[in-house]
């Protein structure tokens, strides 16, 4: 590839013009330091103090949220009869599509030997445990008993019954739980030698308690970097299918209703491509502020964030196709009810959200991703991010709400208006996942240090054993 | 045991009066005597019931029991303002025992109707037939009685007039009487006080009167030839006592005009299977009860419009101002303002079009006078009670002229036993409490101080009236300021005995002792004649003797039984020709300029009688689907030439007098003109769910002009004010619709977006005669989208098979079914009042309803077609269709919702946890959730109304119609004992119960001999949204209409 970027820039590799994965001149010591220094250090930034108490504030406001809900029931929202699921299934949505960009990294770029993962794929698998537990709550809270929840799992009762199990909705708790499950194990797994390498240098006992337990007895052997390599192929091989499996579940929720704007077959493919475009939004949303803040530049260089912007380039690429498709089809299926709902998705009352998705999710990103420039330009990508989330979000609003508010009978037609209670445990949940990333980067290390370490120019074995390294100080 | 919950203490009180029961009986001997116990009992709130003899001894020892037992309650008791706290804790109250615990029946005999058990079955449920009594004409109704608690009313089968059929207010009665609200004491300056009281009181007071000078009586409609009788014997006493009856919504239109045209008070009554045009003349005969004779003249409007091989159809003419669902019924419609009205109807009777009438009006008006020619005899002309008196001399001359007397139309002697012309004697006695000529008001079931005409300042003449006594069953405007308020029995509650809509009379009979001792009129009357002490029920069998003919005894019973004295009906009443020209069509009050303004009585309220009744309250009203509030109804034109939006607030000024009310437009409202709808803006004395609903359009009505006005000012108030309008439940969207065709208002077939997409979509079908004629099928042909697909489309076929035949009996299953006839529907709202009455439906209230979350389970969707200023009307009830291939089922991730082997949809209500999901893929949007805790459940009245077969929803559950699943099984029980299957008709729902029209019809469709089953057979039959394979049960019958071809 022809170089595009600043010749005399130091992070441009000059033999592939790319950006370096990894900046210069880091060994394994200052790796080990850098990332290790921000967990173990007694200096908490007041940054940090300050944005924990921020994000605190928001966790309070969805307890309070919560509470009334529960002591009051849904009718607080905006949901109504037609438009019977609202914000809830909105948020779970959206939620649940963040935490595949995660996933996907940590799964799929492994088995395709993405090394430049390795840099991300920590937090990002932080995103998706976090975004999973804010997603994970809607369900439950968005039905009208919710103390009877557990009537979705199948277990067995005294009552006799089962869930009924054509249901999308008794699917989604499988997906969902399923997908929570190996997320958190795959995530604590790969943090295990690292917990290891924090147990040996933190310096307070409690620390070397706790990390000390949480390393599970890593000593670093052979055979434990054997099994530790065979379990992560493992539980790689077992995630990547719930890439595509969650979204594909949580799609039919839709598309197996047979409301005008749910009932179609492209939902699966359309969701999962959304959802990976959303979750890299949302890791640059975390990467970019972080790399700042804990001057990570290093390590998770510009080549990450063009990177990302490239697999959200093909992924928007996708939902734009998704939703080309979703009008095309609308007209030549020859359905009164399809062209009708997409005539008035786009041209009714509602066609204003229709407009914003359009804007935020394929007009913006789609023709200014293709510049390399605007990839690699931080501050542009930071933006770009919020306004991808954005349109993912009114995404999931368009599907929900313009195609419940006016279905089949004209008679029932309504709206949907959101209430305080609404926007209130949106933003709680916003701020309970802000609440938990802040906790991961203080407390668990937010680059997994084993993986970069792996990728230093170090460990690159040599004829006669010399490291890269060494032959590149030779040769210098 | 004290206050562990309502519950407990309900059965705490229930197990304590049965086991005191036993007790009462053996210790019969009492040293008190009887009138020392009912002199004991008077005052108390509840029911009269007592436990035992201690209590009423009022023995020391059981005073400190009281306290001891209920310390708190003993407190609250005596505190007016903490009564509605009362009211929660009251199951444990003693005095109230009679409440929460089993029922007394009344004292005196009553008999059930159709079967006479020996003692009472408990869960088996007891009809007795008694009357409502309303001013256009009783009721007659068969009452179900739980327990002693009436818990649903119908029409009364076997009575001519009702048929078994029903309205929405005789429904909502029920409510009215379980009123939470209602006044349970007797007050005297707002303090507790007794009927024994009063009556001391009242008959002191009338002694000092010669011959009752300064007595008077304001009453409102008298029905009750007893109450008429009662009065008579009492100005036989007291000759110089008075009485007014006025009402604000009354019939002085059709005294006046007969009395000026034939020489005396007539009735009139329509025979109208006789009629094969019906021109009505501002007459919303099929609207509901304000309409004298609604229910027969529905029946028989129906019964000629259904198609059938060798009936003529008959064919509606409607020249009407406030758009009705009879105007919407009618072939021809014409929108005229009031004033012009009378011009037209004058017209008709000359043969010579009305002046100024532009061309569309002429037309109308050649092809009506041609075709109401040459069917002299076989047509018929209503005029409506809201109509001038000249519109009703017209229609006299014109079914004269066109020889429709004694065929289509007789008159009789009025219902009324004592017919007057309510607003002048109104005036008349207002000038006499001016005069300081009134010494003793005694106002009967009215509520004057709210609902008198504005001109009269009927406070300041009430404030110069030294005693003023109020019948009422609240403490409402009028009764918080009255010297006494006497708390009004029920009907439910009382004898009495009352003419319906043919003079049959009906014996009032009680369901249940007052519920808070409350007294009738008779008892008002009874106090100032010779026996004091005798009862209304006494006074009612004086009067009964004179119109029972033969043996008394068994008659009497009969008349029980039935509902109805054999052999009162009224026979016709040869009157005189009509004088012409005795009623001139006089100039418009108010004068030409500025608006027309249009009072009439609230579709769902009334005069505000119903006010406090919640189920009304929610009801959307006919044709606007307008819930809770009132509104200024008007054109689209109207709206654009006054710059408004419907969101907006207008002051509507007449004769100085001003009243801010919210602005609606209404298609096919005249030009020029608003209507307002009376019985709102109560105040807060009107109870909880009527204060401060909508607005009082009283304020601005005179006694010169009750039924319009010209002369109205409308200018934009400030700010806005969001209706809930149920048919579209986005303001905004109507609101921006609205506008848009401010800029093109006499856009040529401006439609509506809901209208077209109804008629796109085959929910709506529909012909004239003529095309029907040529096409048979038409509800099948035209678009693909009205077919249900074929069977073998879907993936799973025989997923059900309801063809199966049962392995015990090998007898083919029961496949229920219903099938709606769009034809008969008029849209008059009662079955969905009788639904909230049988299925235990809560109201949610104002806020609820804006944002879509009423819980009616069954809704009428109306249509708009064609031109906003001419438009045609589509009522369609829409409830559950029982879909075989259920949508809701597929996705409830509980099995909450499930298919029974006969075809029924029904819900789980315990296995519900809510997600909504069914709501979501239900296309008809049939299914309500309980977003919020809507059911009350502590409003200790409330509980002995609910219906014991269906459970009361909680928070967090969907909800829906179940074809009265209850009735089902009930019909099923009992033809097991009878050994045998159930029979066509056993079966009857809620709804279809109510229909006065016969357009629902329920059975089982695998009985290929049953009445759904035959109407499913029929050609017209459709299926909504047939093309989404949901494979419904209810299916619709498409409409045919008959218009004239001269003006289609």
């Amino acid at each position: 590839m022809a170089t595009k970027g600043p010749i005399n820039d130091p992070m441009i590799d000059p033999r592939t013009g790319e950006y370096a994965v990894i900046a210069p001149g880091h060994n394994f010591k200052s790796v080990t330091q850098k990332i290790a220094g921000v967990v173990l250090t007694s200096n908490t930034p007041l940054g940090w103090f300050f944005g924990l108490m921020v994000a605190g504030g928001f966790v309070t406001l969805l307890v309070i949220g919560l509470t009334w809900l529960v002591l009051k029931g849904v009718g607080i929202w905006g949901v109504t009869i037609p438009g019977a699921w609202g914000f809830a299934i909105i948020n779970f949505v959206w939620w649940i599509g963040i935490g595949h960009a995660g996933t996907l990294i940590s799964a799929i770029l492994l088995l395709f030997k993405q090394t430049w993962r390795n840099s991300i794929n920590r937090f990002a698998e932080a995103m998706t445990i976090f975004a999973v537990v804010c997603a994970g709550m809607f369900p439950l809270i968005h039905v009208g008993r919710p103390w009877l929840g557990y009537w979705l799992f199948p277990y067995p009762n005294t009552m006799n019954v089962w869930p009924q199990f054509r249901s999308p909705l008794a699917w989604d708790v499988f997906a969902v739980s399923t997908y929570a499950t190996i997320s958190v194990v795959f995530w604590y797994l790969g943090m295990i030698p690292d917990f290891g390498t924090l147990r040996d240098r933190a310096k307070l006992p409690l620390a070397k308690y706790f990390y000390g337990i949480l390393s599970l007895g890593w000593r670093g052997s052979t055979r434990h970097w054997i099994r530790y390599e065979s379990a992560s192929l493992l539980l790689a091989g077992l995630s990547t299918p719930l890439v595509l499996s969650v979204h594909t579940v949580i799609s039919f929720d839709f598309a197996v209703a047979a409301l005008p704007g749910w009932h179609t077959t492209i939902f699966p493919p359309y969701f999962v491509a959304g959802a990976i475009y959303s979750g890299f939004a949302m890791v640059l949303t975390l990467a970019i502020p972080i790399r700042k803040f804990y001057h990570m530049e290093d390590l998770v260089t510009l080549r990450h964030l063009d990177n990302m912007a490239k697999v959200m380039l093909g992924t928007g690429l996708i939902v734009g196709y998704g939703y080309g498709m979703e009008v095309f089809m609308a007209w030549y299926s020859a359905s009164h009810w399809e062209w009708f709902m997409m005539w008035n998705r786009m041209f009714g009352p509602m066609g204003w959200a229709y407009g914003i998705l359009v804007l935020t999710n394929l007009a913006i990103p789609l023709t200014t991703l293709w510049s390399r420039k605007l990839r690699v330009n931080v501050g542009y990508l930071f933006l770009l991010s919020f306004i991808i989330n954005t349109g993912m979000w009114f995404e999931r609003f368009v599907i929900v709400v313009t195609s419940l508010y006016r279905d089949f009978l004209p008679s029932s037609w309504g709206t949907y208006v959101a209430t305080r209670w609404d926007y209130i445990i949106y933003v709680g949940t916003l701020g309970l996942f802000t609440f938990l990333f802040f906790l991961f980067v203080r407390f668990l290390p937010m680059i997994p240090m084993s993986e970069i370490r792996m990728m230093l120019p170090q460990t690159k074995i040599t004829r006669g054993g010399a490291t890269a390294e060494q032959v590149s100080e030779e040769s210098a | 045991m004290k206050t562990t919950g309502i519950g407990t203490e309900d059965t705490m009180a229930e197990t304590k009066s049965q086991t005191d029961a036993v007790v009462v009986t053996q210790i019969a001997p009492a040293k008190l005597t009887l009138a020392e116990v009912r002199a004991k009992l008077d005052g108390k709130t509840g029911r009269r019931f007592w436990k035992n003899l201690d209590e009423l001894a009022e023995t020391p020892a059981f005073q400190e029991l009281m306290a001891e037992e209920f310390p708190r309650q003993s407190t609250e008791w005596v505190d007016a303002v903490s009564r509605r706290g009362f009211l929660k804790v009251m199951g444990a109250s003693l005095a109230l025992a009679g409440l929460a615990g089993c029922t007394k029946q009344p004292d005196e005999p009553i008999f059930p109707y159709v079967k006479q058990p020996e003692d009472l079955v408990l869960g088996r449920p007891m009809f007795f037939a008694t009357a409502h009594p309303f001013p256009t004409g009783a009721i007659p109704v068969l009452v179900k009685s739980d327990a002693f608690r009436p818990i649903k009313i119908d029409g009364n089968p076997e009575h001519p007039v009702s048929k078994g059929r029903s309205d929405a207010f005789t429904q909502a009665t029920l409510l009215d009487l379980y009123d939470p609200d209602r006044s349970q004491h007797v007050l005297r300056h707002g303090q507790t006080s007794s009927w024994g009281q009063f009556q001391e009181a009242f008959q002191a007071a009338v002694r000092t009167m010669p011959g009752g000078q300064g007595l008077y009586f304001l009453s409102e409609t008298i029905t009750s030839p007893t109450l008429a009788e009662q009065w008579k014997q009492l100005q036989a006493a007291y000759p110089q006592a008075k009485l007014v009856q006025w009402e604000p919504v009354n019939q002085d239109s059709s005294r006046a005009a007969s009395k000026a045209v034939f020489g005396s008070y007539v009735d009139a009554q329509y025979k109208l299977e006789a009629a094969d045009v019906i021109l009505s003349l501002d007459a919303d005969f099929l609207g509901g009860i304000a309409h004298p004779g609604f229910l027969p003249l529905a029946a028989a409007y129906a019964e000629r419009h259904r198609y059938e091989e060798g009936q003529t159809m008959n064919r509606l003419y409607v020249i009407e101002s406030t758009p009705t669902v009879t105007g919407f019924k009618a072939e021809h419609r014409l929108a005229l303002k009031p004033s012009e009205i009378a011009g037209f109807a004058r017209a008709l009777v000359s043969g010579t079009a009305p002046q100024g009438a532009n061309e569309e009006t002429k037309k109308f008006f050649t092809t009506l006078t041609a075709e109401l020619e040459t069917s002299g005899g076989r047509c018929v002309v209503i005029p409506g009670e809201q109509a001038s008196p000249s519109v009703h001399a017209s229609a006299y001359l014109l079914n004269a002229s066109l020889g429709n007397v004694g065929k289509t139309v007789i008159y009789t002697d009025t219902v009324n036993p004592l017919p007057s012309e309510q607003v002048a004697d109104l005036k008349a006695l207002v000038a006499d409490m001016n005069a300081r000529k009134v010494q003793w008001l005694v106002m009967l079931g009215i509520n004057p101080l709210y609902s008198a005409p504005a001109d009269l300042n009927f406070l300041d003449a009430f404030n110069k009236v030294p005693v003023t006594v109020h019948l009422g069953s609240h403490v409402d405007e009028t009764g918080s300021l009255s010297n006494w308020h006497l708390n009004k029995a029920h009907y439910l509650e009382s004898w009495s005995d009352a003419r319906a809509y043919d003079g049959t009379i009906s014996i009032v009979q009680p369901m249940i002792d007052p519920l808070y001792g409350g007294k009738s009129a008779h008892d008002v009357f009874q106090t100032l004649l010779a026996n004091p002490a005798a009862s209304a029920y006494d006074a009612v069998q004086a009067t009964a003797r004179t119109y029972i003919k033969g043996d008394f005894a068994p008659n009497w019973r009969k008349a029980l039984h039935d509902g109805w004295v054999e052999g009162t009906a009224f026979a016709a009443k040869t009157t005189g020709a009509p004088k012409s020209g005795a009623v001139p069509v006089g100039s418009l009050p108010g004068g030409p300029d500025g608006l027309e303004i249009i009072f009439r009585p609230d579709p769902s309220l009334y005069d505000g009688r119903y006010a406090n009744v919640g189920w009304l309250q929610e009801l959307p009203k006919q044709v606007t689907n307008l819930s809770w509030d009132n509104a200024a109804l008007m054109s689209m034109d109207t709206m654009g030439d006054l710059k408004l939006e419907e969101t907006d607030l207008v002051t509507i000024e007449l004769n100085g007098r001003k009243v801010i009310a919210p602005v609606l437009m209404s298609p096919g409202h005249p030009i020029g003109a608003v209507t307002v709808h009376l019985g709102l803006g109560r105040r807060a004395e009107a109870g909880r769910v009527a204060a401060g609903v909508g607005f009082d359009a009283y304020a601005v009505r005179s006694s010169d002009a009750p039924l319009f006005s010209g002369g109205a000012k409308l200018t934009k108030a400030p700010g806005s004010y969001d209706l809930c309008v149920t048919k579209v439940h986005a303001m905004e969207t109507r609101g921006k619709f609205a506008q848009l065709h401010f800029e093109t208002p006499h856009l040529e077939g401006a439609t509506s977006l809901p209208g077209n997409e109804a008629m796109e979509r085959g929910v709506i079908r529909y012909a004239t005669l003529e095309e029907f004629k040529k096409t048979p099928g038409f509800a099948h042909e035209g678009s693909p989208m009205r077919e249900t697909p074929e069977h073998e489309t879907s993936m799973f076929p025989d997923a059900w098979n309801y063809q199966k035949k049962d392995p015990s009996t090998l007898k083919v299953q029961n496949a229920w079914g219903m099938a709606i006839d769009l034809n008969s529907c008029v849209g008059c709202n009662a079955c969905i009042v009788s639904c909230y009455a049988e299925n235990n439906i809560p109201v949610v209230g104002r806020e609820q309803v804006k944002v879509g979350r009423n819980m009616q389970w069954l809704r009428i969707d109306t249509y708009f077609e064609g031109d906003l200023h001419a438009p045609r009307a589509h009522f369609q009830p829409m409830t559950c269709q029982h879909c075989e291939n259920a949508g809701c089922e597929q996705v409830c991730p509980v099995g909450a919702t499930v298919h029974t082997p006969e075809g029924i949809n029904t819900m789980v209500y315990n296995r519900c946890v809510g997600t909504r999901y069914c709501s979501n893929n239900c296309p008809y949007k049939v299914r309500r959730f309980n977003f919020l805790l809507y059911s009350d459940f502590d409003t200790e009245s409330l509980k002995f109304m609910r219906n014991p077969d269906v459970s009361v929803r909680s928070r967090g559950v969907m909800e829906k119609c179940s074809y009265c699943v209850q009735r089902i099984e009930a019909a099923k029980i009992t033809a097991d004992r009878e050994n045998r299957e159930v029979r066509d008709g056993d079966i009857v729902t809620a709804c279809q119960q109510a229909c006065p029209t016969d357009a629902i019809v329920f059975g089982n469709i695998n009985d290929k001999a049953s009445r759904v089953a035959k109407r499913k057979a029929e050609e017209r039959n459709y299926q909504v949204l047939a093309d989404l394979n949901f494979r419904p049960r209810t299916s619709y019958t498409a409409g045919v209409i008959n218009p004239n071809p001269e003006l289609a």
